[in-house]
């Protein structure tokens, strides 16, 4: 009974968010919609390749292939219907997405059944391998476009695409979190864990192994398919193998194994740079500038907070109120030595010559985020912590209730 | 008349060209405490992964219940009730000591995965029953305290009981414990003597034991078979064994014998 509560609560809010989101972006900023759409997909990207690579422990990094695969597959069957229309424009959404993780699914089991023999970075490599090879044989069919990409004639509207995305980074967070909850997911991580011990307690290391891949292939296809629905052109550029590694980057920096971790790490990597990319000047409303002395006063400032974070969480136990204090301060202490250094670097002639454009540096502040981070949290935003109801209750004051077997 | 639960017979594993286990023959009837033992390097761990699955014999047959299971892949031998800890501690140590012990009990399920991933009520119901279950196994191995323990953050003595629970849970008709009380004290050995005797008489297993420490198999098997350089040199109860001029020569050497 309280189960089917929690669920019913947990599904509400998810339609309340998409309402919320959709609402949102079509009042203040219609632009937005791709943004939001990609965000879902990479939602749901990072969250599959965490069922591979955190949970079941298969060290991938092809999984800009599976998207591709969805992709293009999808891309060319809507094609060669559009004439027709055969079907109305979300029903045609949804019926891609199934087809572009059939398809997706089918290239997990090929990827996945020779790959039952590798372990760790040998199984990385045949991965990277494959997501080239299928990348290179896109680019040299003139059938699909080649090099010069694909239109993809689009049957639903932004608004639409927005919807069966979410549904689809839901029904995936759905899925992995159910397969956690139940005695049916303990063998994918004793799998990661020791594979020797959980052969011998009757696991099917195999077909555990098979099922995670052809699992997060289908998603990965089912976004591929999306991405080609709302941007109506694909091209072989757009998966390449650095794609592979920002969704590998935001299944490490979440946490490995945690599907919370890997929700919150995709939209934060793939919201930065975009955030940044936005960023104007208040008053001249031209991109934003900052002078030199304050984009290195900051640098030092990151650098040496940084080091004192990790100084206080060595030191500083206790209670929440200390933590709190000391980690507050060690933040206010950081912004004191930003603007003091900006003074004295201000000083200097060169230096506040300089003008640097935050759209420029972008991917500088990208990098430099990861960096900190996983200096700070080498185990991950979450670690292997999940998000619950009983968690948000226990944060909120309530004591959360002992938990039960 | 007891039955054969497990025979060996002339089971021989052969890695280039070192004979690693060579020509083994012993039965295991129903209900036995039996031990294997033999100075280090004997060959004793190898013969438990011949008949777990982990190698495949060069010659000679293993058959289990008179069906020959030498070379199935091990996660069929241990559907067949064949199940087993390990020397090195192998633990899932990322997960609880309840969930270490579902692992095992996980053998047994039956509802597809399918409905697992729909998270519908069978799934549930099925993983419930699992939990429960794996909790009186812990119970019966004095875990249940640590139920919710990282199995990682349990000391050691405590791991090696987890691993015994874990291999229990599969339901084996037989459980191959490898050096279960290595690292343990004297008190915490004369425990386990009796939980493997209980594991025996309330769990209906036939129990085959690598161990060292001889006063602990001596005590506690009624059957032991000696291995030297994957070889066979004696066979019988324990009193025969401690006599024999053969093993103690193995042990100390030629001098003394």
């Amino acid at each position: 009974m309280k189960f089917w509560v929690v669920r019913l609560v947990s599904l509400a809010v998810a339609f309340g968010f998409a309402f919320g989101a959709d609402a949102w972006i079509a009042g203040s900023m219609p632009s937005a919609y791709r943004l939001a759409v990609l965000a879902g997909l990479f939602v749901t990207l990072a969250v599959s390749l965490n069922l591979i690579n955190g949970i079941t422990g298969q060290f991938s990094i092809g999984h800009a292939a599976f998207y591709m695969v969805g992709a293009y597959t999808t891309g060319f069957v809507s094609n060669q219907f559009y004439a027709q229309q055969p079907l109305g424009q979300p029903m045609w959404l949804i019926a891609m997405a199934l087809l572009g993780a059939a398809a997706s699914a089918v290239a997990g089991l090929v990827v996945g059944l020779p790959s039952l023999r590798l372990r760790g970075d040998y199984l990385a490599i045949v991965t990277l391998g494959f997501g080239e090879i299928l990348r290179i044989v896109t680019q040299n069919i003139s059938q699909i476009g080649g090099s010069y990409g694909m239109n993809v004639k689009p049957f639903g509207g932004p608004v639409q695409t927005l919807w069966v995305v979410l549904l689809l980074a839901f029904l995936c967070v759905s899925i992995c979190r159910n397969l956690l909850k139940t005695a049916h997911g303990l063998p994918f991580v004793a799998v990661r864990d020791d594979e020797v011990a959980s052969s011998a307690m009757g696991v099917r290391v195999s077909s555990v192994k098979v099922t995670a891949f052809v699992i997060g292939s289908a998603f990965a296809g089912a976004a591929g398919a999306m991405l080609a629905h709302a941007e109506t052109f694909i091209s072989p550029d757009m998966f390449r193998m650095d794609v592979s590694f920002i969704i590998l980057t935001m299944v490490v920096l979440g946490g490995t194994g945690s599907i919370t971790g890997s929700v919150v790490a995709a939209v934060v990597l793939f919201g930065i740079p975009e955030y940044l990319r936005t960023l104007q000047d208040p008053i001249t409303k031209l991109p934003l500038a900052v002078p030199g002395q304050a984009l290195l006063g900051s640098l030092v400032a990151v650098g040496l907070t940084v080091w004192g974070l990790r100084e206080v969480s060595r030191r500083v136990h206790g209670n929440v109120q200390n933590r709190a204090v000391a980690y507050g301060g060690t933040l206010l202490g950081g912004a004191v030595v930003a603007w003091l250094f900006s003074v004295v670097f201000g000083l200097i002639p060169q230096i506040a010559a300089l003008k640097f454009d935050v759209n420029m540096l972008r991917m500088v502040i990208f990098a430099l985020t990861l960096i900190v981070l996983m200096l700070l949290r080498p185990q991950g935003i979450f670690g292997h912590h999940e998000f619950s109801w009983r968690w948000l209750g226990g944060l909120l004051g309530r004591r959360p209730r002992e938990a039960t077997a | 008349m007891s039955q054969t639960v497990l025979a060996l017979q002339d089971a021989t594993i052969q890695f280039g060209g070192l004979v690693a286990v060579n020509k083994v023959t012993f039965d295991l009837n129903k209900g036995d405490l039996f031990g294997l033992i033999g100075p280090n390097g004997a060959g004793k761990t190898t013969c438990f992964n011949l008949i777990t699955g982990v190698y495949k014999p060069t010659h000679g047959s293993i058959k289990f219940h008179g069906q020959e299971i030498g070379g199935l892949p091990p996660a069929k031998i241990a559907t067949r009730g064949i199940c087993r800890t390990f020397q090195n501690i192998r633990l899932f140590s990322s997960l609880s000591a309840l969930e270490n012990v579902v692992v095992g009990a996980f053998l047994r399920h039956r509802t597809p995965l399918w409905t697992a991933l729909a998270c519908l009520p069978p799934a549930l119901r099925e993983t419930k029953a699992l939990r429960e279950e794996s909790m009186r196994l812990l119970e019966v191995m004095d875990l249940a305290d640590e139920a919710h323990t990282r199995s990682s953050d349990l000391p050691y003595g405590k791991q090696r009981r987890l691993e015994i629970a874990r291999a229990m849970a599969t339901r084996p008709e037989l459980i191959l414990l490898d050096e279960p009380a290595a690292g343990m004290n004297p008190l915490e050995k004369e425990d386990l003597q009796s939980t493997v005797k209980k594991i025996r008489d309330n769990f209906d297993m036939t129990v085959l034991l690598i161990e060292h420490d001889m006063r602990f198999v001596m005590g506690l098997c009624e059957r032991i078979v000696v291995l030297d350089h994957g070889e066979e040199i004696a066979h019988g109860p324990p009193d025969a064994i401690r006599n024999d001029p053969k093993v103690i020569e193995a042990y100390l050497g030629e001098a003394h014998s």
